[in-house]
């Protein structure tokens, strides 16, 4: 094998190299993340036209803990386990809400949820019904202090959720560029090499660090939660 | 806080509908802060002949020749000077404008904002919707020449980016026909019964709202936010001749169907309109089902078989002006689960009053003060025409996304609201494209029947979310550094 | 006088000059060139009559002819390299009838016009490729980007630079671009989903007309081969037979409506997996067909051969695939086209 062949195949195979992934990792990402940093993208899924883009629509929200020792998380399962029958209540009562979940993973407090219509208009029907809890869960949260009492501090604590609710990644890869475009302000249609599409990936990565991605499976689209309700004879 | 707040500091458009006959919205963008902050002094002084005064919620016996107030969106806030700590305190819907709220307004296709004639292409260079009610043009053209010549030695205070007129139809009517302004929240009207009465911080910033133990953020500084609150700038272009087309085909399908005894009932083709065949009375009916009031403005929901106009049974004035019965039923009816109202009906849909909706708790919360009048020439069926006519003016509360958006993206697009109508659009003012559109009327014998295929009869062309300060508020903008 | 067909019809033959390769053959397809035919049966589900009341929808068992093929015109087979893979259907009907439905493994195509196809064409012909220099892997590398892909052994030509160049400058194109690079090749080739990406206009059993995708999802699951291993020239057609002498594999036919605010006219933009989709019916490949001469050289698809109950929206580059299969039916001395003569 030539010398310049030999080479070709080391090349190929430095991706997976792990002094090339360090070097990656501890220089060439931040070298390009200093020179285009991107904005962080909202949380969330985007406003749309279709019937089913607006309901069961996905919220994934992660919120730190204050304190993330055992005891503080400890605390963080009491909040929600004794406060249950008022949660569900309250999710009856917005009555737009198919599933929802909590999960304390790491140091965060997560709820996981699958809605439908605005978001805002369901945290803030949600906060109207059980607004106290929401209160007993922020004073655990970190930077939540600020919330509290959330029934007097409705868009702030709206516009907190939207901030700690995953990124949700576009169902088609390609569309990361026009959602940077509009972000940045620039116009649409702004042309992109293609193949930059793996960087901005990565440099995305680094403004969300986490993300959900797409609008995720359903089985059944396009239905409300009262819709399903309704045509199973439960009432709703 | 007090119960009730001083009506002198108030904007009086708030509280109360002029009722004048014409009207003349000029959309300002700010060139020279310091004499725009004169003007804004002098208006609110109201002694000076070079300006007009801004109208206050005062009760007045008489009102002036020229009733005058003004909203600022978010670039015209701070190209007064508002510092940025402060700015950042208004709800993130005003900041960022209806131009980027549009997807979720239903403002796509022909009502996208990338479709808006001047000034709002350039949301940038809309600062102050400045707002005149009058009796006479000839009174608005000299208020007009005021704002718009004012200058503080050479500086002009304003550019005048866009003007838009409108007018009262006689009787309150909008090119569709319908009478509008039936319903407004009745925040102090001692006559109106409690169950109908809305509390105060429905459309005033720092009272309480009917979401029990609900506060909105009143902006900061409190002499900037209390007693303002914000109002929706729109010019929604009606299609009436799209309308009356559509109509005909309803009818045509229906009679073709055999739907006609579904709908309408023996004989009541004459009491809908006096010289109506049966297809002309399947149009009325159609589109009394499509808004939830009679063109008259008799509620579906009251009177499904035919309307009561001119009746004493609707409560209505008498005609020599003496008061009405003991209720009004233009206004004082509920929907129950027998009623005959669609559920998609236009008036349903922005409405829902006690009638049971899936998001429970929110009845009665999503109200809206509408101070709007019709523009463009007036709409003959007989004489067809290209010309662009609707409804243009201020839809108010004290909190954008709770109450104007909320409605706008849940209830009166996507229907979410009620399972039957969940996936369609308000069929007279929603995002509808004739491939996918769908309404159910409601049949006598309590069954349904489906129209499909309509388009929409409503552009968005134009608009701006603005905010009404209060005097002081005014006050304290005049004088920023 | 010009009409607006003959407009189409000198587009049509533009474009399937334009898509000839080099390395193609007068004799076959300019693109698809290779594949094969199988038969079939397809029967629908029990609401399928409710969305669309074309004759194929009935719930009876309906005969079917399929090819499958290679997107490419390079007469040359080889399978193992990356590329667009198509799934062409008659379905037999009654009387004679019939009615086609051509799929490819790309959910949405490169143009939302045929001008703009035909410059796609133009710029995505077939040149000399080498693949990326060392250098220029290490440059991609340190710039965070995928090299080129190295050229397969015996690749001297590809359109990969040119689309590549092309879905640069025009957003549009970038999803399929992106797509046709990274597609792969399958396992087998009833081991793909394949989509009819334009629209069509189904009427329902109540009247009501619905615009809709079509789309077939593959039961035995999709599955592509390892990149990472050396690509084999040829092997699909080879694994249809004896996987069909086993047995035989089904294809689920999937419908997805579209709603308002979609871009019904508009193939280059795909619907998210999460409108509502419904089961049409399922199809049974049963037998590679005894006469591939018949059942796939010379067997001239046309999506545009519909039935009562099936309409094309107004889809421009739908609309210009009638006369092009036309022309590059009548080339290749295909049984003439079902529209050959109108």
């Amino acid at each position: 094998m030539s010398l310049e062949s030999r080479f070709g195949r080391y090349v190929d195979a430095l991706p997976e190299k792990a002094w090339f992934k360090f070097l990656a990792t501890h220089v060439v990402v931040p070298y390009w993340n200093w020179g285009d940093p991107k904005p962080k993208l909202p949380g969330g899924p985007r406003p749309s036209t279709q019937p089913s883009e607006n309901v069961q629509r996905m919220m994934n929200l992660v919120m730190p803990l204050a304190d993330t020792s055992s005891l503080g998380r400890a605390k963080a399962v009491m909040a929600i386990a004794q406060n249950a029958e008022e949660i569900f209540a309250g999710l009856d009562n917005v009555g737009t809400v198919h599933t929802a979940r909590f999960v304390i993973l790491e140091d965060n407090l997560c709820m996981i949820s699958v809605y439908d219509g605005d978001f805002s208009n369901y945290i803030r029907d949600f906060i109207e019904t059980i607004g106290s809890v929401f209160d007993d869960v922020m004073s655990l949260v970190k930077g939540g202090e600020v919330l509290i009492p959330t029934a007097q501090n409705v868009d702030a604590f709206i516009d907190w959720v939207h901030e700690h609710d995953l990124f949700q990644a576009p169902d088609f890869p390609t569309e990361l560029f026009a959602l940077q475009d509009e972000r940045a302000g620039r116009k649409r249609g702004t042309p992109h090499e293609l193949r930059s599409l793996p960087r901005e990936l990565i440099l995305q990565l680094q403004a969300n660090r986490n993300l959900s991605l797409g609008g995720g499976y359903r089985a059944y689209p396009g239905v409300s939660a009262a819709q399903v309700r309704s045509r199973f004879g439960m009432g709703w | 806080m007090s119960q009730f707040p001083d009506l002198a500091e108030l904007q009086g458009n708030i509280l109360h509908g002029y009722r004048r006959a014409v009207v003349r919205h000029l959309v300002l963008e700010v060139v020279d802060r310091a004499a725009a902050q004169r003007f804004l002094a002098a208006s609110i002084a109201g002694d000076s002949s070079d300006v007009p005064a801004i109208t206050r919620g005062t009760i007045l016996e008489k009102l002036p020749d020229v009733c005058f107030n003004l909203g600022l969106t978010y670039e015209g806030l701070r190209a007064l000077g508002t510092p940025a700590t402060h700015l950042a305190s208004f709800p993130t819907e005003f900041v960022e404008g209806m131009t980027r709220r549009a997807a979720k307004l239903g403002d796509f296709g022909a009502s996208a904002p990338e479709s808006w004639p001047s000034p709002f292409d350039r949301p940038e260079r809309v600062h102050v919707v400045a707002t005149l009610y009058a009796d006479k043009t000839a009174s608005l053209d000299r208020a007009t020449e005021q704002v718009e010549n004012f200058a503080a030695g050479s500086h002009s205070a304003f550019a005048v980016a866009g003007v838009r007129d409108g007018r009262n139809l006689d009787g309150n009517k909008v090119i569709f026909g319908y009478r509008d302004s039936i319903s407004q929240p009745s925040i102090r009207n001692d006559d109106i019964p409690d169950r109908v009465r809305d509390p105060l911080g429905t459309v005033l910033l720092g009272y309480p709202t009917r979401s029990e133990g609900i506060v909105f953020r009143v902006p900061t500084p409190p002499v900037l936010g209390r007693n303002g609150t914000f109002s929706v700038f729109r010019v929604l272009a009606q299609d009436a001749f799209g309308f009356e087309d559509y109509l005909d085909r309803a009818a045509d399908e229906l009679i073709a169907d055999h739907d006609v005894d579904r709908l309408l009932a023996p004989g009541a083709e004459k009491r809908i309109g006096s010289d109506l065949t049966q297809h002309g009375a399947l149009r009325e009916i159609v589109a009394a089902q499509m808004c939830g009031r009679w063109r008259d403005g008799t509620p579906y929901a009251v009177s499904p078989d035919w309307p009561l106009s001119g009746s004493t049974e609707l409560g209505m004035e008498e005609s020599d002006g003496t008061p009405p019965g003991s209720r009004d039923l233009r206004n004082d009816f509920d929907y129950g689960p027998t009623s005959r109202c669609p559920v998609g009906s236009h008036m349903r849909r922005v409405n829902p009053r006690g009638g049971l909706i899936v998001q429970r708790i929110a009845n009665h919360t999503r109200r809206l003060v509408r101070r709007g009048m019709t523009y463009g020439p007036d709409f003959d069926p007989a004489i067809r025409d290209d010309e662009e006519r609707g409804l243009l003016g201020h839809f108010i509360g004290a909190n954008l996304g709770a109450q104007f958006e909320a409605v706008m993206c849940d209830w009166l697009n996507l229907g979410l609201h009620h399972p039957d109508i969940t996936g369609s659009n308000d069929p007279l003012i929603g995002a509808n494209q004739p491939e996918t559109s769908w309404f159910d009327l409601t049949a006598r014998d309590g069954g349904a029947i489906r129209l499909r295929g309509f388009p929409r009869f409503v552009t968005t062309r134009g608009g701006s979310y603005t905010f009404l300060p209060s005097l002081p508020a005014l006050s304290y903008l005049s004088k920023l550094p | 006088m010009l009409t607006a067909a003959d407009d189409d019809s000198r587009l049509a033959e533009k474009l399937v000059e334009a898509l000839y390769r080099p390395d193609g053959s007068r004799a076959l397809r300019p693109v698809h060139a290779l594949g094969i035919g199988a038969t079939g049966t397809f029967v629908a589900s029990q609401i399928a009559s409710d969305f669309c009341v074309a004759e194929h929808f009935s719930g009876e068992p309906i005969a079917t002819t399929v090819r499958f093929s290679n997107g490419s015109g390079c007469a040359t087979a080889h399978d193992g390299w990356s590329d667009v893979r198509g799934m062409a259907t008659r379905f037999h009907l009654a009387d004679a009838a019939a009615t086609d439905l051509v799929a490819m493994t790309l959910p949405e195509f490169f143009t939302a016009t045929p001008e703009a196809f035909l410059d796609f064409a133009v710029a995505a012909r077939p040149a000399p490729y080498k693949g990326e220099s060392v250098w220029g892997k290490l440059r991609a590398l340190l710039r965070l980007e995928l090299p080129l892909r190295n050229p397969y052994p015996g690749e001297t030509i590809s359109p990969d630079s040119g689309a590549i160049a092309f879905a640069d400058d025009h957003p549009n194109a970038r999803l399929a671009v992106f797509g046709a690079a990274a597609i792969g090749a399958p396992l087998s080739y009833v081991r793909a989903s394949y989509h009819a990406v334009h629209t069509f206009v189904v009427t329902g059993k109540d009247g009501t007309r619905r615009h809709v995708r079509f789309s077939w999802q593959p039961i035995a699951g999709v599955a592509n081969t390892n990149k990472s291993e050396t690509p084999v020239d040829s092997y699909l057609s080879a694994e249809l037979r004896t996987r069909l002498e086993k047995g035989s594999d089904r294809f689920s036919l999937v419908m997805t409506i579209g709603e308002t605010g979609d871009a019904f006219d508009d193939p280059t933009r795909p619907w998210p997996p999460h409108r509502v989709r419904i089961a049409m019916g399922t199809m049974t490949i049963e037998a590679v067909a005894d006469d591939q001469a018949e059942a796939s050289e010379r067997l001239s698809f046309n999506p545009w051969l519909l039935v009562h109950g099936i309409e094309a929206s107004d889809d421009p580059v739908l609309r210009v695939r009638k006369e092009a299969y036309k022309i590059s039916s009548a080339r290749r001395g295909g049984a003439p086209c079902p529209f050959a003569g109108v």
